[in-house]
């Protein structure tokens, strides 16, 4: 199968039409009959004794339908990663997002209104909002029952001996840097519908990126409210973007749930822009100190970091954003020696989430500063620097990843070149250039008990197919790459596939939309299914065209004998016959991929992926030295991809993460201030507009990843990983000052540049 | 989001005595301020009266000078040529404020009746000598614009009067102008401090061609500032208006007073910037740090005063290639 019609083409994604005509049904559209609109009331300080609750008025107002507080959860339920968030707080908030009440009501507007009847006495408490106080001895129990404000959640990776390394180094450099908050900016807010049948069983319409695994907890919820042994169904509604702000489930779902059990209505709860910017799950923040040395000819020799993340007042999947921080520490060049100790610490902040990269970006802006820094040191040129210590195929990584396919050389060769580095690094003019690279899981990640995807496909009398999958498009184009290569499996146009994602009644178990897996995992589970019914088309065509079935094919959804052009049969027709004799069938087929990766061992080392993704991002700026302002002149994106199924959606996943990491670089931050939210609105979040797109050069290099679905490797995540870096290193190269501290703002740079000139 | 009584009168003298007999009524326009305050809640009037439906409100008259109609849209005002042309500042505001969307609904009289310390239009405004001409149930009157902002969100409009039109004097081809919005993002966002500046220069005839060399090249702002100086180019008026910098736009009238009858040069310059700085009053916000707002000042006074000269020495490089001032 090597003259591909349909994978490796620039297809636009299939959902396209109706996003663009507004057909598309997102949580916000959906309606269930006799649904009632939930709404719910924050804590008014970030920290706090609630002396007293009282609904009652609201409880009366008309419309209203029911009032809810802690008292009616279950006891001790707890719902997070390490179990330590009640959906509804009683006692002490401990976040200024702490959910201390909720309404149902007949319209959003009585839920608001009977809100603000809610009465709540407060004692404000004073809180901690920086975890390295949060970290002292002595310092204020966010949770009174846990002895300290440090997660029991001990990330500790050491491979080689960085001691002996240091003193057989010939350059060492030691720095500190720190990332912020930044969220996801989601198109579609949050939101869902809960529903439950007359025997507790829960539907609940929803727009998470995990619906397998959130059918789980919601098992477990029904549990605790003492519905046992009941059914959950996930229906998710068309996803408008997720970037892993979806991949937890969070309390305003159990809220909807409880709302739906008080008043036996389905509950809507669909979170307002205010509330997905404040009550929602942004990116950890990180403190990173740093330390990396070379030999003299400027092999790295090792890296050592200690990293402190502010945790927030509770726990979801940021918290463990470290262990995939560990994949560039340890893998990110060839380095022999590497020690990396983090710590998560409650804070009386938001709490964090994964968002697109999981803990790479802030991880690889540390390593790839540094790494410049480093270069400098060692009198190389850092571009230089960095093929010296690329990484290459066949390497297998001290934390035991193993590298199959790797193009990272060539992604930096790209960068050079398209770059035209050596020329520019000579002129200057208050210009630079900056590179930085990265690596990433390509080939799904064992992160948790299972990595797989089920595949169930089902032929119609027509040659059309209905493609069942575990896998959730939330903006990514799953369902096109899908489509893509069952079309091209079964010789059938793209048209003629239906992709179906969004029912756990219906469609086969996946662990959810991260780590850049779905491509890899999904596109392998939706390729073993294909063949499967391709097989049991050839073997009956076989028997009525007269033909060995190893002499079919199937093109333009034509069933013919590559031996004997007289035999052919529409596939439409042979399916019928199929279908409609004695003893008929009709076909179907399924399939589960999981890959033969490894969860990390105590140490936390183990061939987490299958494949790896490597890129080099390269950009020239522009300094006003005068105002501190960046103009991003030049950008260019190399990313090693494996074969691209559809290069199209690959070019808009590399453009998507570039402007995504330029937000993260420059200008995006959700400003804290004593634990509340300053700029929650897209005028104060500064993230890049349509406008704010500089030129950028997405180079797809190709390597043939042996285990992908046609040789393809994940690219959703890696697009924002290396920006920063590259872009702080750019700036240093033009005016000389490195930011260590994200996002680079002019004032930073200014200041930076003030200095520098009194320096000298 | 509280539900209230839409009016939509044909007449300006209809708005004015709407507002009279209407309990708790508000003037909204192209409402892209007004919509977002009902949502946020900071406004819950019980009656909206719309000036969309008034014929006489939405005009540009450039004869013997500039009349705005308050009803016009930032778009509308973007798009015409005599105004790029001979009020530059104001293109540039209107070319920038918000998204094209916005443009295309939001009003000049509503960005500056919204008083924003931020407005957009209000330092090309003032810098270009605007006067406002309010109607009200006993006529109208006319007011210059410095006059007219009170504070954040304070105009001097009473209740039952509307801000008809603003009048701009004519200006002569020895008069440029132009508007410095400092933003982080190049769409949808206030300015962290913007800056307009009109001057009227004279310059001796036989020079302006080699004038007109210099601005073609890339040389930095104090060359540049130098040759003008050797060339005698002379500052005749000069106005300076800076937005964000004080609770209400503000002009700069020590560093104008300073800067009149002087011959340009880049002492001049940095002498302007620096008493321009001082006048302001630039607090610490999320938007902004007051020093850094301070030291923008410096620059950007500097930048639309080179800005508006080149507009007089080059006004049919009309627009302009964008240098990094």
């Amino acid at each position: 199968m090597d003259n591909f019609t349909i994978v490796g083409q620039k297809i636009p994604k299939i959902d396209a039409p109706v996003k663009a005509t507004g057909d598309a049904l997102y949580i916000q559209d959906i309606k269930v009959s006799g649904m009632l609109h939930g709404k719910i009331l924050y804590s008014k300080y970030p920290h706090a004794r609630i002396l007293k609750l009282d609904t009652s008025k609201a409880e009366t107002l008309p419309g209203v339908r029911a009032v809810v507080t802690a008292a009616d959860m279950p006891p001790n339920f707890r719902i997070g990663v390490m179990k330590d968030n009640p959906p509804l707080k009683s006692g002490k908030t401990k976040s200024i997002r702490d959910e201390i009440a909720a309404v149902a009501a007949i319209s959003t507007e009585v839920a608001e209104e009977a809100l603000s009847l809610i009465e709540v006495e407060y004692e404000e408490l004073p809180g901690i909002f920086d975890p390295i106080e949060a970290m002292q001895e002595g310092a204020t129990l966010i949770h009174e029952e846990v002895k300290s404000n440090i997660l029991k959640m001990p990330w500790k990776l050491v491979c080689g001996d960085v001691e002996t390394a240091k003193k057989d180094s010939a350059h060492i450099v030691e720095d500190t840097f720190s990332t912020q908050w930044v969220t996801h900016c989601c198109m579609g807010t949050s939101g869902c519908i809960a529903q439950l049948d007359a025997s507790n069983n829960l539907t609940l319409y929803s727009n998470t990126q995990i619906p397998s695994l959130a059918q789980n907890d919601f098992i477990e919820a029904l549990n605790a409210f003492g519905y046992k042994n009941r059914r959950v169904r996930i229906i998710q509604s068309v996803i408008g973007g997720g970037f892993g702000s979806k991949l937890d489930t969070y309390a305003y779902e159990y809220i909807a749930i409880l709302l739906a059990i008080k008043t036996r209505k389905p509950v809507k709860i669909i979170f307002s822009r205010e509330e997905e910017f404040f009550a929602t799950s942004p990116r950890q923040c990180t403190i990173t100190k740093i330390s990396q040395g070379c030999d003299k000819e400027g092999r790295l020799t090792f890296r050592e970091i200690e990293m402190i993340l502010d945790n927030g007042a509770y726990t979801s999947w940021g918290a463990t954003t470290p262990s995939v921080m560990m994949l560039p520490i340890s893998s990110l060049y060839k380095v022999p020696n590497i020690k990396y100790v983090a710590k998560c610490v409650y804070t009386n902040n938001t709490y964090c989430q994964a968002m697109r990269g999981y803990g790479n970006p802030q991880a690889t802006f540390a390593i790839e500063s540094s790494l410049d820094q480093l270069a400098e040191k060692a009198g190389i040129d850092p571009l230089e620097f960095r093929i010296r210590n690329s990484n290459e195929p066949g390497e297998i990584t001290p934390q035991r990843f193993k590298i199959t396919s790797c193009g990272m050389k060539e992604c930096i060769d790209e960068v050079a070149k398209r770059l035209a580095w050596k020329t520019k690094k000579e002129h200057k003019g208050n210009r630079g250039v900056g590179i930085a690279s990265l690596i990433h899981v390509g080939g799904g990640a064992r992160v948790y008990k299972s990595d797989g995807c089920g595949t169930i496909i089902k032929m119609d009398d027509f040659g059309k197919v209905d493609v069942f999958t575990g896998a959730s498009d939330i903006g990514q184009g799953s369902d096109t790459v899908i489509a893509q290569i069952v079309a091209e499996v079964l010789g059938i146009p793209i048209e003629d596939v239906n992709v179906v994602n969004n029912d756990t009644d219906i469609c086969p178990w996946d662990v959810g939309v991260h780590a850049s897996r779905t491509t890899f995992v999904a596109g392998n589970a939706a390729l073993g299914a294909a063949k499967k019914i391709r097989e049991q088309i050839l073997e009956a065509a076989g028997k009525l065209l007269e033909e060995e079935p190893s002499f079919l094919d199937i093109k333009n959804s034509i069933i013919y004998s590559t031996k004997d052009k007289e035999k052919s049969t529409p596939l439409g027709k042979a399916l019928r016959k199929i279908h409609y004799t004695l003893g008929g069938k009709m076909l179907m087929a399924e399939y589960f991929y999981d890959p033969a990766n490894e969860n990390f061992d105590r140490e936390f080392k183990g061939n987490l992926s299958v494949s790896y993704a490597y890129g080099a991002h390269g950009v020239e700026v522009e300094v006003d030295k005068e105002t501190g302002q960046v103009k991003i002149l030049n950008y260019i994106a190399a990313h090693d991809v494996g074969k691209p199924i559809n290069p199209l959606l690959l070019e808009g996943q590399i453009y998507g993460g570039g402007l995504q990491g330029i937000g993260y670089a420059l200008g995006e931050k959700m400003i804290y201030k004593n634990g509340r939210l300053m700029n929650g609105n897209f005028l104060d979040y500064k993230m890049p507009t349509v406008k704010d797109v500089p030129p950028v050069q997405a180079v797809i290099v190709e390597t043939d990843e042996k285990d992908g679905p046609f040789g393809a490797k994940g690219i959703g995540e890696p697009g924002l990983v290396p920006t920063a870096p590259a872009i702080a290193n750019a700036i240093y190269d033009a005016v000389g000052v490195r930011i260590k501290d994200l996002p680079i703002t002019p004032e930073k740079i200014l200041k930076a540049l003030k200095e520098k000139q009194g320096r000298t | 989001m509280k539900s209230y009584e839409y009016h939509k009168p044909k007449t300006i003298e209809e708005a004015i005595s709407l507002m009279g007999s209407l309990e708790d009524a508000k003037f909204i326009a192209g409402g892209t301020d007004v919509m977002v305050l009902i949502k946020q809640k900071k406004i819950s009037s019980k009656c909206m009266v719309s000036l969309r439906n008034i014929d006489g409100l939405a005009y540009i008259d450039t004869q013997n000078g500039l009349r705005i109609g308050s009803g016009t849209t930032h778009n509308t005002i973007d798009e015409n040529g005599h105004i790029k042309r001979y009020y530059s500042a104001l293109t540039d505001a209107t070319s920038r404020l918000g998204s094209k969307q916005i443009r295309n609904v939001a009003t000049i009289g509503g960005n500056i009746c919204n008083a924003a310390p931020s407005a957009d239009t209000a330092c090309p405004l003032l810098a270009l000598d605007a006067k406002a001409v309010i109607v009200g149930q006993n006529g109208s009157k006319t007011t210059s614009l410095d006059e007219f902002f009170l504070g954040p969100g304070k105009t001097i409009l009473s209740k039952e009067e509307l801000l008809k039109e603003f009048v701009m004097p004519l200006y002569g081809e020895n008069t440029g102008s132009a508007y410095i919005k400092h933003t982080r993002r190049n769409a949808m966002d206030l300015p962290i401090l913007g800056v307009a500046t009109r001057i009227t220069v004279s310059l001796p005839d036989e020079n302006i061609s080699r004038c007109k060399d210099m601005f073609c090249t890339i040389d930095s702002i104090s060359n540049i500032l130098e040759r003008l100086k050797d060339e005698g180019v002379k500052c005749e008026d000069v106005m300076i208006a800076m937005g964000v910098v004080a609770p209400r736009p503000m002009r700069a009238k020590n560093a104008e007073s300073v800067m009149k009858g002087k011959i340009v040069s880049s002492e001049l310059f940095e002498e302007i910037g620096n008493i321009a700085a001082g006048e302001a009053q630039p607090r610490d916000s999320i938007r902004g740090e007051a020093w850094y707002r301070t030291e923008m000042i410096k620059v950007l006074v500097k930048r639309a005063l080179i800005k508006s000269i080149d507009r007089v020495i080059r006004p049919d490089e009309a627009f302009y290639p964008e240098r990094l001032w």
